[in-house]
């Protein structure tokens, strides 16, 4: 009998709560997809990279686990509030406590094993979704298949149990304090609005509105950031989000108060009070899911950073085939150019060297002026601090040069157009994101050839290969006649393949180094300590960089682009989809709390619209009520939570851009994602508003 | 003048059908304080609903005035009960989240008012029910006696042509239900309200100047409040209520 009571009571829950039920299934598939990419054998046989993978998703699991079991206990609790009569009911006609928190807890792992079937068929669909958005970013076909992975369930499944057990552990505890009176009682009571202190309550709206304003200010314009400063911030701003909506409250009660003009127009009066009743009872609530949307506006905010990043910036970043460097400037690479020849279709080899004329007056400039450096590389008295910028390897330690026959070459391999200087010439090739920070600085250095001072022709930006290949950041281009009197720095190799180059070509020539290290020029086999000693030796010869880029660093001496590339994209997918998967289940679990809130009002408070009516109200007219009323509901906390994160995804956004070196402006990553997350808020809210209506209308 | 002619009203479906209404016709006066008794599940409150346009007739016509309200579309409907009609149920119906003043307030928004308007017409309206004292405060801070007349000052905010009572005393105590047909009688007198009051309750159904007995559907007497005073009309209604067989004899 109990089985048969719970079974149908689990089908009525499902029924009136169920954007609940809808959610939880809905998590089930968000776990079980992001799961996968645990266990994938395809990605983790693909990928060296896959650890991090691991580690994010593991990251993310452990914050979805708490929010979720936050909501399995929110709603547990709820649902329990809504049924008391019920149970009061119960336990009149004879159960004990006992039987009936079996009861309950029974139904709840019901309907959450229906939530978590119904979650597992959708996760499955939703995993090949994943596969092959993810095999599509790192630029790989993904041919359909299931991948049931026992772990991947097991993991799910845990997880899921986890929340539920800890959700309903609490809620034994419940049964026991609880008196029949109580329980029949408390569904009959109406909202009691306690109002008092108003006027003082009304000052938290303008002082948490003043410390958002300071926050955004402090963002932008602040410098000195330490973590204490943070922790101030942080704290003050969560406290403020809390108390920011007792404000509104006792604002919105204050105006009524006061009888202002705008209550005795239209159905101001009634919404605002509908309102600030709600805010103020639900006010922690409220704080909560608008921290929560916070949240997950910034994380899927920096999400599509790094999803820009790596569709704009990758392909400028390594525009050659194949690329590899070698410290040594006499190296022939004939071992290399053997074994590309041998696993790929080579269309052309272009051997060339980096030079230098023993000055380091560019690195200088740059390690004293970008603002990635800082204060760093200068003395108090704004000197240089040689000894510094000597151990630091962004650049090497002298400047690098390029002749303009070699730099012709490798730009006509490029498909660019060549360019030309005079014999008392020089030009630059810089990166994009370094030439707009510095401006045109050609006026603050000497470049000298065949004894007289060369003049500046011009910046050349397009990609280069510029992470220590063709320079760190930069290469100065000078006429050959001049590159005559300088000195080999390093050798490089430049590759142009037909078609894509196989997979694990990368790997191959990074063996072929290692082995090659493991000899010395006689052909001797040297022990590991001689072979360290080679890497010291190599240090100790300076030339060696790897630019200035903060986000992505990929200095390699071995560069095939069709292997590095979805590696890095497959790097960088590590921060991408774990910052979506909690952004979702954060944005998912805030707006059920909303939905499930609005909708157990209907259902409670129908008298008000039988009320409005009554007193001569259309039904057109309390539709028209009803969605302004959700409309302030749900347009609170997204308005509050776009605003904080805004201000911090634009700043963040602004600084992302100065790294990475993108042109988009900083507000753009916030506006998709925004969008992004309205499209799931109305969805939400759309819902809500069919489901109020008909329990008004019912 | 309201004429309910013919009116008829069935709940069910095919096999089961219940007549709540049957063939009931009757006028009410402008002015006039009609009661309308009978025992639980006579039809009184069917009949209430469908004079209030809350619920439609199955047969039969409803006429204010010239208007036959049974033809009326849903949102003329709506017009209607905005322009016509006043509302007291017994559990008051007020606004939870709105104070005393603001229920009714709000009544007076719909009509579009000016704010100098409502103001002074609320404060009228509280002063002659006396719960100018708790105007600021919410219906769960008041007594059910309060609750009840600020529910009959937003029933006359409007000036309805009808205001319509569903046993308004029943959940209130004595003295409470005397104050608020005392109103009631006052608000018939000095504003010439028509009220159109349900009870089962002969000490209620005293203070009405007609009273229409209604016993499974159908009208079965009528009394007339005479000129011999209120208690006499008291012991007139307990005569017809023990002719119908002391139904109601518990009740009074």
């Amino acid at each position: 009998m109990m089985y048969k009571l719970a079974l149908r009571n689990v089908r009525r829950s499902a029924r009136d709560y169920m954007v609940y039920f809808l959610t939880m299934a809905v998590v089930t598939a968000l776990m079980f997809s992001f799961n996968t990419l645990l266990f994938s054998r395809d990605l983790l046989n693909m990928f060296e990279t896959a650890g991090i993978m691991e580690v994010m998703i593991g990251l993310a699991t452990f914050f979805i686990l708490l929010i979720t079991a936050w909501l399995i206990n929110y709603m547990v609790r709820f649902i329990l509030e809504k049924r008391s009569r019920e149970f009061g009911i119960y336990l009149l006609i004879g159960f004990k406590k006992k039987e009936i928190a079996r009861l309950y807890i029974r139904e709840n792992l019901i309907l959450g094993a229906g939530a978590f079937a119904a979650g597992l068929v959708f996760g499955v669909l939703l995993q090949q979704i994943l596969m092959s958005v993810l095999y599509a970013m790192v630029q790989m076909d993904y041919h359909l298949h299931l991948e049931f992975n026992k772990n991947s369930l097991l993991m799910t499944f845990v997880c899921y149990l986890f929340c539920y057990l800890v959700a309903l552990f609490r809620c034994k505890r419940r049964f026991k304090k609880m008196n029949i009176h109580d329980l029949m009682d408390s569904q009959k009571k109406n909202e009691e609005i306690k109002e008092s202190h108003e006027r003082g309550k009304r000052v938290l709206l303008p002082v948490s509105l003043v410390f958002f304003g300071i926050f955004g200010l402090f963002l932008f314009c602040y410098k000195n950031w330490n973590t204490g400063v943070l922790t101030l911030f942080l704290v003050g701003l969560v406290l403020v989000i809390y108390l920011f909506y007792t404000g509104v409250s006792a604002w919105i009660i204050c105006y009524l108060r006061e009888k202002k003009d705008g209550m005795y127009r239209g159905n101001t009066l009634f919404l605002l009070r509908q309102f600030s009743a709600k805010i103020r009872t639900m006010s922690f609530t409220m704080g909560s899911l608008t921290a929560l949307f916070t949240l997950a506006l910034l994380g899927s905010a920096v999400a599509f950073m790094f999803n820009h990043f790596q569709s704009e910036i990758l392909k400028d970043k390594y525009p050659f085939d194949v690329q590899i460097n070698s410290n040594d400037p006499e190296d022939d690479f004939r071992k290399e150019m053997e074994l590309l020849e041998k696993e790929a279709d080579v269309e052309e080899f272009f051997r060339y060297c980096i030079y230098e004329n023993g000055t380091n007056q560019v690195n200088t400039w740059l390690y004293t002026h970008l603002r990635i450096f800082g204060r760093e590389y200068l003395k108090e008295d704004n000197t240089p601090d040689f000894e510094k910028i000597k151990e630091n390897g962004a650049y090497c330690d002298l400047d690098t040069y390029m002749c303009l026959s070699d730099y012709n070459y490798l730009r006509k391999m490029l498909g660019l157009y060549e360019i030309s200087l005079r014999e008392d010439e020089y030009a630059i090739h810089m990166k994009e994101r370094v030439v707009l920070e510095t401006g045109d600085f050609s006026g603050e250095i000497v470049i000298k050839g065949r004894g007289q001072e060369l003049s500046f022709a011009g910046y050349y930006t397009e990609g280069f290969s510029q992470d220590g290949h063709n320079g760190g950041d930069y290469v100065i281009v000078v006429p050959d006649a001049v590159i005559k009197e300088m000195r080999s720095y390093y050798a490089e190799l430049a590759a142009d393949l037909k078609g894509e180059a196989p997979f694990g070509l990368n790997d191959k020539l990074d063996d072929l180094e290692s082995e090659g290290n493991n000899y010395n020029a006689q052909g001797q086999v040297m022990t590991e300590e001689a072979s360290e000693e080679e890497y010291w030796e190599e240090e100790e010869l300076g030339n060696s960089c790897c630019g200035s880029d903060t986000i992505v660093v990929y200095a390699m001496k071995n560069l095939v682009r069709d292997n590095a590339i979805p590696e890095i994209k497959y790097m960088l997918s590590a921060i991408v989809f774990p910052l979506f998967y909690v952004g979702l289940v954060f944005l998912c679990v805030a707006l059920t709390v909303l939905s499930v809130q609005q909708l157990s009002d209907s259902a409670k408070y129908k008298f008000r619209y039988q009320v409005l009516s009554q007193i001569g109200y259309s039904r057109g007219e309390i539709s028209g009520i009803i969605l302004k009323q959700l409309l302030w509901y749900y347009g609170c906390p997204l308005l509050a939570a776009l605003a904080i994160s805004g201000v911090i995804a634009v700043y963040t956004g602004g600084k992302f851009n100065f790294y990475a070196g993108i042109k988009t402006p900083g507000f753009m990553y916030f506006l998709i994602s925004a969008l992004f997350f309205m499209g799931i808020y109305a969805l939400y809210f759309i819902l809500t508003y069919i489901g109020f209506k008909r329990n008004v209308e019912k | 003048m309201i004429r309910i002619c013919d009116v008829e009203k069935y709940y069910g479906n095919g096999t089961q059908v219940t007549k709540a209404v049957d063939r009931v016709s009757f006028t009410v006066e402008s002015g006039e304080f009609i009661g309308v008794m009978g025992a639980s599940g006579s039809g009184k409150t069917t009949l209430l609903n469908m004079l209030s346009t809350i619920d439609t007739v199955t047969a039969g016509h409803i006429y204010y005035d010239e208007e036959d309200i049974t033809e009326l579309s849903e949102d003329k409907l709506s017009e209607f009960r905005k322009n016509n009609l006043g509302f007291v149920f017994q559990d008051y119906n007020l606004l939870d989240t709105l104070t005393v003043e603001e229920n009714i307030v709000l009544a007076m928004t719909l009509h579009k008012k000016g704010k100098g308007k409502i103001k002074k017409e609320c404060d009228d309206l509280l002063k002659l029910l006396g719960i100018s004292e708790v105007r600021d405060k919410f219906p769960y801070e008041i007594s059910g006696g309060q609750k009840q007349r600020c529910a009959c000052a937003r029933a006359l905010a409007n000036h309805p042509r009808l205001l319509l009572a569903d046993e308004p005393t029943g959940a209130l105590d004595s003295k409470a239900a005397q104050t608020l047909l005392e109103t009631f009688t006052d608000m018939n007198r000095r504003l010439g309200a028509t009220i159109f009051m349900v009870t089962h309750d002969a000490f209620s159904a005293s203070y009405c100047s007609r009273i229409l007995f209604l016993k499974d559907g159908k009208i079965f007497h009528e009394l007339i409040a005479g000129e011999n005073g209120r208690r006499a009309f008291l012991n007139e209604i307990l005569d017809v209520l023990s002719l119908t067989g002391g139904e109601f004899q518990n009740d009074v």
